[in-house]
């Protein structure tokens, strides 16, 4: 049996949806015959193959214009696309800074923060454009699946994927899955 | 009596005619979700998450607020229904910021609740911007405007469980904000910090500032008991956690207040500052020094014996239990013979030999007529109760020489001297019912007498327990004159400035069961640590006469101990044996009590 390839990726997040993907403890094990994770941020591989997988995951908010290319990209080369973690299906804490403004934040993180001297907001043109709303990565590009939390537990993780290696797509999480925090 | 068949999914009910769908369902254990609706409060279908199918009606109909009429059919959960209540929870998410991770009520909340319940796992509307107001103006709770989903609880509560009228909507559509007054910060409004509309949101838009973020509602422990802060008794629940208080609420199963609750009783307890008494202390020169238990009943007990009982004083705070109260009455007034005994605080006289009305009685009258007491300062729940009846058409009269917090509720204030003018309007009412208190003047005792035959007359207590210690004849008759041995049960009253011990001849041993360090403590020959209302046990007489039983949610700081078992204790070193159990003082003091009060 040929296995079934995912790919994963983060936005504008923290790490910490990864890190709860990992806390699936032994079970990756077993997952590991199954699946085979083609890249992600914590692996050699950083991009998703031109030649596509089945699932792709996104982890953190759309929040300048590089996110919008690596959700974009994610999403032409999956099959099924997963939103997780409260920044990917929300916004999150990024989306904390639409309650002041991009610039405001900006100037208030690179310029005003008490310890900077010259301060200067980076625009050098290898850096996405901030953009002026942070959103969920629904917001851009289709989402099959969300699951929220902050991180979402490893369960949530493994039921997904499980649940999507029998054949199923699981609309929404069972309940004791499913967490807003 | 009229009766209506219906059916609710398919199940056969055979229910009265008019009641609203929601209680008909709830009764029957079909579970309908709720937002704004609140068993306490008048349904106003605000939400619109109860909505419900009925067939023959044009649209889904609010199960709230719809009354049942005979063949009725009505599904709960169909899909038109479950459809609606998505809409509705996808369009409150998308208002103002339902963010769970930072919100301190993550985990106790309604709306997550719901949201958990109909899969909202993402928003299906644009990502909130507009920001918010955040009211901390309160001493004791925020109203966190960003999280409000406006379902209007708080205001129904405030304007019809305290009738204090002081939030209320402003402005309209996705501008409307729940305000205290005309747009007042909340600490500079005439809300007197009941907590009620805490207690009710459903959300994190009102929360405790003191509990906040100390863990969700699941990880507590509640613990029902009555609340000692005045003679009201009202019902609460203490909400612990690690053997800490974090929360009192109140009890909306309790017989006397129905959930009500006032500052005195839901915040103060918890922002009590002084300093605890955690073991016994005995004087040494000029200091006070610790000691064990058994050493300061052993030197209580020697004291005791080595003066005549003409010799002994005793002062009680109300605040002490019928237990305490009991086991005192039994030692030192049965077996020691003492009848130099006093009461901290001053009860009302009898004038009436009919037993008084009870508190309930107030929801029935068309005039108040509040005589030389401010219940409004002192017992707030019962000018709770007087504000409801006034929600009701009642009107207010107060007789009073001193200011009074109820004034701005009353058609008439008046000064004792002329207490007639309210006596003549009260005599022409249908109801009249009369509050007074231990202050009252022997003028308007005798003016409220004319009342007799029409009016209710009820007695509100100044002191906690002042019902149980007039049963057991300790009154107000204390005298320092000759006293060598002085016991002052102090319990948690505050009698700071109140120079007890200024008449005391100095050579007086002073014993002090007290729960804080006070200037009484200070003074005090021997200290005794006793258990205050979170960690005591024992029963309350509350104004109307009504016993109610008091639960320890915590355990006792240090050494202390509750003020019966210190008195028990100290009975069995006497040799005085009275009672050696719990059971055995309840048992004997609801003897005495009987008939008494």
């Amino acid at each position: 049996m040929t296995k079934v390839k995912v790919a994963t990726d983060w936005l504008a997040g923290c790490a910490g949806c990864h890190m709860s993907l990992l806390d699936i403890d032994e079970r990756i094990v077993k997952l590991s015959g199954l699946v085979e994770f083609t890249s992600s941020p914590i692996t050699d591989l950083k991009h998703p193959p031109k030649e596509g997988v089945t699932v792709g995951i996104l982890e953190g908010a759309i929040c300048n214009t590089h996110n919008i290319e690596v959700a974009k990209q994610m999403r032409e080369r999956c099959d099924i696309l997963i939103a997780v973690g409260d920044c990917a299906t929300f916004g999150g804490v990024p989306a904390m800074r639409n309650l002041v403004g991009t610039d405001a934040a900006l100037k208030r993180a690179y310029l005003d923060t008490e310890t900077v001297v010259d301060g200067l907001i980076p625009d050098s043109p290898e850096l996405g454009k901030p953009l002026e709303m942070v959103v969920g990565v629904d917001k851009v590009v289709k989402v099959d699946l969300f699951i929220p939390g902050c991180p979402p537990r490893a369960d949530a993780f493994f039921y997904a994927l499980t649940e999507l290696l029998a054949g199923r797509t699981p609309v929404v999480l069972p309940p004791e899955l499913f967490t807003y925090d | 009596m009229a009766t209506a068949n219906i059916t609710i999914n398919g199940r056969k009910i055979t229910t009265e005619p008019g009641t609203a769908v929601l209680k008909i369902a709830r009764r029957e254990g079909i579970d309908i979700p709720t937002l704004c609706d609140h068993p306490a409060l008048t349904a106003i279908g605000a939400c619109r998450i109860c909505v419900v199918e009925i067939k023959g009606q044009r649209n889904l109909q609010t199960a709230c607020t719809f009354p049942v009429a005979d063949g009725m059919e009505i599904e709960t959960e169909s899909p038109a229904v479950i459809k609606a209540r998505k809409l509705v929870l996808d369009l409150l998410f998308s208002e103002r910021n339902h963010f769970c991770p930072y919100c301190e009520m993550s985990g106790s909340c309604e709306l997550q609740e719901l949201g958990y319940r109909y899969g909202i796992d993402h928003w299906a509307f644009p990502t909130y911007t507009k920001r918010f107001p955040l009211d901390a103006t309160n001493k004791y709770y925020l109203m966190e405007h960003n999280r409000c989903v406006l379902c209007g609880r708080c205001i129904r509560a405030c304007d019809e469980l305290p009738a204090n009228h002081t939030l209320g909507l402003g402005k309209r559509g996705s501008e409307s904000m729940v305000r205290a007054d005309a747009n007042m910060p909340l600490g500079e409004s005439t809300c007197i910090s009941c907590g009620t509309c805490v207690q009710v949101c459903p959300t994190g838009a009102l929360f405790y500032k003191r509990s906040a973020y100390m863990g969700k509602d699941s990880l507590t422990d509640k613990i029902k008991s009555v609340c000692g802060q005045c003679s009201i008794g009202c019902g609460m629940e203490v909400v612990t956690r690690g053997g800490n208080v974090l929360q009192i609420r109140g009890d909306w199963d309790a017989p006397v207040n129905h959930g009500l609750l006032c500052k005195m009783g839901r915040f103060e307890p918890l922002y009590d500052e002084r300093k605890r008494v955690e073991e016994p202390l005995l004087r040494n020169k000029d200091k006070l020094e610790p000691i064990s238990w058994d050493n300061a009943v052993q030197i209580m007990a020697q004291r005791i014996d080595g003066v005549k009982e003409k010799e002994i004083g005793v002062l009680v705070s109300s605040c002490a239990t019928n237990e305490a109260l009991y086991l005192l009455h039994k030692l030192f007034c049965d077996q020691l013979k003492v009848s130099n005994i006093g009461l901290l605080n001053d009860a009302a006289p009898q004038i009436f030999k009919k037993q008084q009305s009870s508190l309930a009685e107030i929801a029935k009258g068309d005039i108040i007529l509040v005589v030389s007491t401010n219940p409004a300062k002192d017992q707030p729940v019962a000018s709770f109760l007087v504000k409801q009846a006034l929600n009701k058409g009642a009107r207010l009269i107060i007789v009073d020489d001193k200011e009074n917090d109820l004034t701005p509720f009353a058609f008439l204030s008046l000064k004792t001297g002329d207490i007639n003018k309210a006596i003549e309007i009260a005599g022409r009412a249908s109801n009249p019912i009369v509050l007074y208190g231990p202050a009252i003047s022997g003028n308007s005792a005798n003016a409220i007498k004319q009342l007799k035959k029409q009016a209710q007359f009820i007695i509100i207590e100044s002191g906690v327990n002042t019902r149980a210690a007039k049963a057991f004849g300790i009154n107000g008759n204390f005298s320092p004159a000759g006293v060598k041995l002085l016991y002052i049960l102090q319990g948690e009253q505050n009698l700071e400035g109140k120079d007890l011990l200024v008449k005391v001849p100095v050579s007086t041993f002073k014993i002090v069961q007290s729960s804080y360090l006070s200037e009484l403590t200070q003074g005090a020959d021997l200290v005794l640590p006793a258990a205050i209302w979170s960690e005591r046990t024992g029963s309350l007489t509350n104004t109307e006469g009504f016993i109610q039983n008091i639960n320890s949610a915590v355990q006792p700081a240090g050494q202390a101990k509750s003020d019966w078992e210190i008195l028990r204790i100290l009975a069995d070193k006497l040799n005085r044996g009275i009672a050696f159990s719990m059971d055995e003082v309840s048992a004997g003091l609801k003897k005495l009590l009987k008939g008494a009060v």
